[in-house]
């Protein structure tokens, strides 16, 4: 018989109730030209308790790729928002989301980032469960201090009650109830199908352990960022320079393309940003050196793709794609990305870079030592991001000035017709897009 | 370019403690004459992979760490603005057998790196020591101008563990 606790005497952390949700909403402040985002809404713990609640409880959230899990028994650890999850592989092949908690007394089964387990047992009573979750062995259930005929066991694990794989990539979510995942990604799915569509054989693998970072900022600083075609001539000034006197000989392989700033400048004003309205942001720019590609000395390789998908489509493979799919997890280069909130000041970042299946081994090499260049914390550019979220939470703190301003390339959309929104590359269409879906997710509790 | 195979550990600890000197002291073009031309500067996630296919925190060649220290020392970046300043203290020198098959001098060394970002204190991330620890492995080579690093390998203790900014030299 399922309990309900009445958790309303509990102040912290509480239940966010449907009042709570009215007044998130006004942290948005729009009109035809005017969008403006309140500071609470990044700083505040309330914030963040709501989001926690209606979005990421709501969500299809990333976590993890079939590569990470290619045997029965494999096992990883990950988050659904705040929630501690592991996903395996099951001998059938199936994979499981479930909660990182054994349903007895509360003891996390898996203190491992990832491996393979044969079962999960609970290290506090061994309770034993299978691979796939469910429940074989409680220690001493027959003995005279053990449990009655009536004893209700748990079936298994908590399991997350959607898992849906979209090539190769898994997806869960928390709430039953959630429409289809391509209904959910929508127009967005393009960002996936196009990063796969680099390999010849249209799977990736992942291979190297993540690139890891703990920022002192606000989770939507890192998702506005992915996709924000505006900051990277400034943010990465210094990067744009090191590309010109360096970047041929340090083996940026085309990741940033263009010597010359006002070459960078250019190619990075091509293209378009799609705002969604499941709050998906792509920010696309066709390739521009597509002949140099199909001649050089990957040609074999690029010109298979061509034939796969002809020329149109070749340059939008090719070009460069970076995405948010909402509301945590993103593409960029060689790059799947996701990031999580711990508290309203802090978040962790991980980037997982991989291997494009059937691409020529140089090719691969050659893309990882250029993200290991500007992505690791120790290269030329994803360090000066992080800085700069610090620096946002830290100026948020003058509190006197109320509102962030966001309105950039608003006079210049057009609507795609479903309620997605086409913008310029430098606009903020993708970030105002984003917060219409978090006001949306925190006005109706629904986020999808 | 003559070899020894007797080379002092005063000596090469004397050769570990001035590029720890010239690491803390920002000399770093001198740095830079430390290494050998094919000398590889690497900071692994995990040292057991290939690094053909698996990244790493820092993995450079002669190009990078000359790339690396014009970035800290004529480019202004967020990251580095303000600066760390950073002590380096080396200890526990211990020369290893070479791998097989090498002629270089093996040695291990524990470090703990001590990095602080000066400047408005009262700011996120600015005005705390931080310590950075690991073993260093530094391959070395006995050249007519002394020793030389074919290889520096900071093996950080929380190397697969997340990472704060590491834009300077460790």
């Amino acid at each position: 018989m399922p309990a309900t606790a009445d958790l309303e005497f509990l102040s912290v952390p509480r239940e966010p109730s449907t009042g709570d949700t009215g007044r998130a909403a006004s942290l948005i402040s729009e009109t035809e030209h005017r969008f403006r985002v309140h500071t609470a809404a990044y700083t505040k713990a309330e914030v963040l308790e709501l989001e926690q609640q209606h979005i990421f409880r709501r969500a299809w959230c990333y976590v993890g790729h079939e590569s990470e899990l290619t045997k029965a028994g494999d096992f990883k650890t990950g988050h659904i928002g705040d929630q501690p999850i592991l996903v395996t592989r099951s001998e059938d092949g199936g994979i499981h989301v479930m909660l990182n908690r054994c349903p007895h007394r509360g003891a996390v089964l898996c203190r491992e980032p990832g491996g393979n387990r044969r079962a999960l047992i609970c290290p506090y009573h061994a309770w034993t469960f299978a691979i796939d979750g469910r429940l074989v062995s409680v220690t001493g259930r027959d003995d005279a201090s053990g449990y009655s005929e009536f004893f209700e066991a748990p079936e298994g694990l908590y399991r997350v009650p959607r898992i849906e794989t979209y090539r190769g990539f898994v997806f869960a979510t928390l709430d039953a109830k959630a429409p289809a995942l391509l209904d959910s990604l929508g127009r967005a799915k393009i960002l996936i199908d196009r990063k796969l569509n680099q390999s010849p054989n249209g799977t990736l693998t992942i291979r190297s352990k993540p690139y890891v970072g703990i920022y002192e900022g606000n989770w939507k600083f890192h998702a506005e960022n992915i996709i924000d075609g505006y900051h990277f001539m400034y943010t990465h000034q210094s990067f744009v320079k090191l590309q010109n006197k360096f970047g041929d000989t340090t083996g940026d392989f085309g990741v940033h393309k263009g010597g010359s700033a006002s070459e960078m400048k250019k190619i990075r004003t091509r293209g378009s940003v799609w705002g969604c309205e499941g709050g998906h942001i792509l920010n696309q720019k066709p390739a521009i050196d597509t002949q140099e590609m199909l001649s050089g000395p990957f040609a074999e390789y690029y010109q298979s793709i061509e034939k796969l998908y002809g020329a149109e489509e070749f340059q939008w493979i090719f070009g460069s794609n970076a995405g948010c799919i909402f509301p945590n997890f993103g593409m960029i280069h060689n790059q799947i990305r996701t990031w999580r909130p711990i508290a309203p000041d802090k978040t962790e970042v991980r980037i997982y870079l991989y291997d494009l299946d059937g691409a020529p081994p140089a090719f691969n090499e050659g893309m990882l030592r250029s993200q290991e260049r500007f992505y690791g914390p120790s290269g030329h550019g994803m360090p000066d991001d992080i800085e700069i979220f610090a620096a946002n939470q830290q100026g948020l703190s003058a509190s006197q000035l109320e509102w962030l301003i966001l309105e950039r390339g608003m006079a210049a959309e057009k609507p795609l017709g479903d309620g997605d929104i086409e913008g310029l590359p430098s606009s903020e269409t993708g970030h105002r897009a984003f917060w219409r879906a978090w006001r949306r997710s925190l006005s109706s509790g629904s986020g999808q | 370019m003559s070899t020894r195979t007797s080379v002092d550990i005063r000596e090469i600890e004397a050769f570990l403690y001035r590029e720890a000197r010239l690491l803390d002291e920002l000399q770093l073009a001198e740095w830079l004459s430390l290494f050998t031309p094919d000398g590889i500067y690497w900071i692994p996630i995990d040292e057991t992979q290939d690094i053909a296919t698996h990244a790493a925190l820092v993995y450079d060649d002669a190009a990078r760490r000359e790339e690396r220290v014009y970035h800290l020392q004529h480019l202004s970046f967020p990251a580095q603005s303000p600066a760390s300043r950073t002590m380096h203290v080396v200890s526990n020198v211990e020369r290893l057998a070479p791998e097989a098959g090498s002629s270089d001098i093996l040695v291990r060394s524990v470090q703990t790196i001590w990095e602080l970002r000066a400047g408005d204190f009262t700011q996120i991330g600015l005005g705390k020591i931080r310590p950075l620890v690991g073993t260093v492995r530094h391959e070395l080579e006995q050249t007519d101008d002394g020793l030389r690093i074919r290889r520096k390998t900071v093996l950080l203790i929380d190397r697969d563990m997340p990472q704060a900014n590491l834009t300077f030299i460790i």
